[in-house]
């Protein structure tokens, strides 16, 4: 019983044609890896960004009201809430600067991009804003006066961020309303997620805490959808240009391979092939390095994805065995699209002439 | 075998034995569309080929035998006339059909073998085997084996010298077991050793009883035809049929 078939004939052309195959191999599994590394960063993408925009902070305030269970049950309970609690005092130099009382953990939290030297771990440490530091005689030892009431703090470190914070100084809120009897009056929010997760997060905010006003940091909000349907577009294009790229890169070396093996085509009709039979070998071949592509470019892929997910967002995009069908079916319809040209070139061939070395 | 020869208005040689033709031509053109308007490749060939005869095809460059070696070995339709093979019109056959009917009926040997490079010398012929029905291995080795290659059936093409390419080439043509066998300059690209082996070749498969049809510029080749159809301009002149007592 004989081996030979379609299976020797595809061997043993890639075989004889290392170069040729190698480099529409390698085109094949550019095209997967780019494709399986944007899908991947692409399927992540939301997560990451909307991690990444939760470290600038809060995206709603709510005034009016300090529940703080009420406002952590509203907004869900992977959201970020932090009371603020606000009051004026003069320091040593006579000098009249906010002091807000907050509860230190949830603000680091919540304000993971403050730069703070030190973060204050007891009941009397304060955190002098970068200018408010200005206004005090001793930072160690910080006494600030409210309504005739002195009280003498610890100083532990400086905040800086550029924006009002840098003229406060920061204490425990619960040290400030023994102090002062001042009560938390706002509470600053961080929804996850995108523009409609924190509209409706504001809806169910409004309805728990009636009288409250609960307001979006537009800003953000807005920015953050902004940058995050940007980002989406860019990638879209990004996979569309490359995948272009890699289509002309493949059709170039199939003409390639089609024009330098007429003569071989032009036997096998001449023996008696169908178009049909030619057009599948050739197909076959090519569906051969399509497949071969996808294999070794997902692998490839999914690692440079991971690196870049590392690299940029701190945290791994592990593979996705969903992106390989749609890489599958890109890479399947990047070499049918290459190669229509090249069956074209087969359906137009003229066994006689080429035969005969004309 | 009775045979009819009618010389034409034009001067050639109409040569009609129709009931025992494999190959018949009854007033087959071929024309090209070219820059300077139509051309005539062919113009009204006429003449047959009986099964078992081995007819040789001369004529200079440009005379059309490409032309009509294209229509013999079925890659090619006649624009007009009627063009026969083992009995059955070609011209009225679409392209799928010209392709089986090619696998079955036409075994060709070429001048440059177009032996593909990167099967060995049995897989070229098991390639002829493949698209014309399935293959067998064996068969295929006693193809070689008969055209004295049974000890070169592994070897690429690149490894074997240019007359034991044609003699695979041959082989690759008698596998299928076709009525008619076309040569284009069967012995064109070989020094004289390989010419008088091709050549034995060829007489030890016209003895056995195979139809064929060679292209050839050589006089010696043509001179082992029992017939020669030159070419000119696209028209064909029959030899007179000297050679017709050797027809069986």
């Amino acid at each position: 019983m004989s081996k030979f078939g379609l299976g020797t004939l595809l061997r043993r052309s890639l075989i004889h044609r290392k170069a040729r195959s190698l480099s529409a191999l390698i085109a094949m599994t550019v095209s997967a890896g780019v494709a399986t590394a944007l899908l991947t960063l692409y399927a992540d993408l939301d997560a990451k960004l909307h991690h990444e925009f939760r470290s600038f902070g809060a995206n709603v305030v709510v005034t009016g009201s300090a529940d703080l269970d009420a406002a952590q049950k509203a907004a869900g309970a992977d959201a970020n809430v932090a009371q603020f609690a606000y009051a004026v005092a003069t320091t040593d130099r006579g000098t009249p600067v906010v002091v807000v009382g907050v509860d230190f953990p949830a603000v680091r939290k919540l304000d993971s991009w403050w730069q703070v030297a030190q973060w204050p771990a007891e009941a009397e440490d304060v955190l002098l804003g970068e200018r408010a530091a200005q206004f005090v005689g001793d930072e160690k030892q910080v006494t600030l006066t409210f309504a005739g009431k002195p009280h003498t703090f610890t100083g532990v470190g400086h905040v800086k961020t550029g924006g009002d914070e840098d003229s406060r100084i920061y204490t425990s809120v619960y040290t400030l309303h023994s102090w002062t009897n001042v009560s938390p009056s706002v509470l600053e929010i961080q929804i996850p997620g995108g523009a409609a997760s924190v509209d409706s997060a504001i809806a169910r905010l409004k309805a728990a805490l009636p009288g409250a006003d609960v307001e979006p940091v537009r800003q953000l909000v807005e920015g953050e959808s902004a940058i995050v349907d940007k980002t989406h577009t860019l990638m879209f294009g990004a996979v569309i240009l490359i995948a272009l790229t890699v289509a002309c890169s493949v059709l170039a070396t199939l003409s390639a391979s089609v024009l330098e093996r007429r003569r071989d085509f032009a036997l096998m009709k001449a023996l008696g092939s169908s178009q049909g039979q030619m057009i599948v070998l050739f197909l076959a071949e090519t569906m051969l390095l399509a497949v071969g592509g996808v294999v070794t470019g997902y692998v490839v892929g999914s690692v440079a994805a991971w690196v870049i997910s590392e690299v940029n967002f701190n945290t791994a995009s592990l593979p996705r065995i969903e992106v390989l069908p749609i890489v599958l079916a890109l890479n399947v319809g990047i070499a049918t699209m290459a190669a229509l040209l090249p069956a074209r070139v087969l359906r137009g061939l003229e066994p006689a002439r080429l035969l005969k070395g004309e | 075998m009775a045979e009819v020869v009618t010389r034409l208005e034009s001067g050639t040689y109409k040569v009609t034995r129709d009931e025992c033709a494999v190959i018949a031509l009854d007033g087959v053109s071929r024309e090209y569309v070219g820059r300077a308007g139509i051309v005539r490749a062919l113009d009204s060939a006429t003449f047959s080929i009986v099964a078992g005869e081995w007819v040789a095809i001369t004529g200079p460059s440009g005379s059309g035998k490409s032309t009509l070696v294209n229509m013999l070995g079925c890659l090619d339709r006649p624009t007009c006339g009627t063009l026969k093979i083992d009995g059955v019109d070609v011209a009225a056959m679409s392209a799928k059909e010209l392709d089986r009917f090619r696998a079955d009926k036409i075994g060709f040997i070429f001048q440059q073998f177009h032996l593909i490079p990167y099967l060995t010398a049995l897989e070229n012929v098991m390639l002829a085997q493949y698209f014309h029905s399935m293959t067998d291995e064996a068969e295929a080795r006693a193809a070689l084996a008969k055209v004295g290659l049974g000890e070169r059936v592994s070897h690429l093409p690149s490894e074997l010298s240019g007359g034991e390419q044609q003699r695979v080439c041959i082989a690759r043509a008698l596998i299928n077991n076709p009525p008619i066998l076309l040569a284009d300059e069967p012995t064109g690209n070989l020094d004289q050793a390989n010419q008088l082996i091709v050549a034995d070749l060829l007489k030890g498969l016209h003895a056995a009883g195979h139809t064929i049809v060679m292209v050839t510029h050589d006089p010696e080749m043509a001179a082992l035809a029992q017939r020669k159809i030159a070419l000119s301009h696209g028209k064909v002149f029959c030899s007179p049929v000297t050679n017709v007592v050797r027809l069986r």
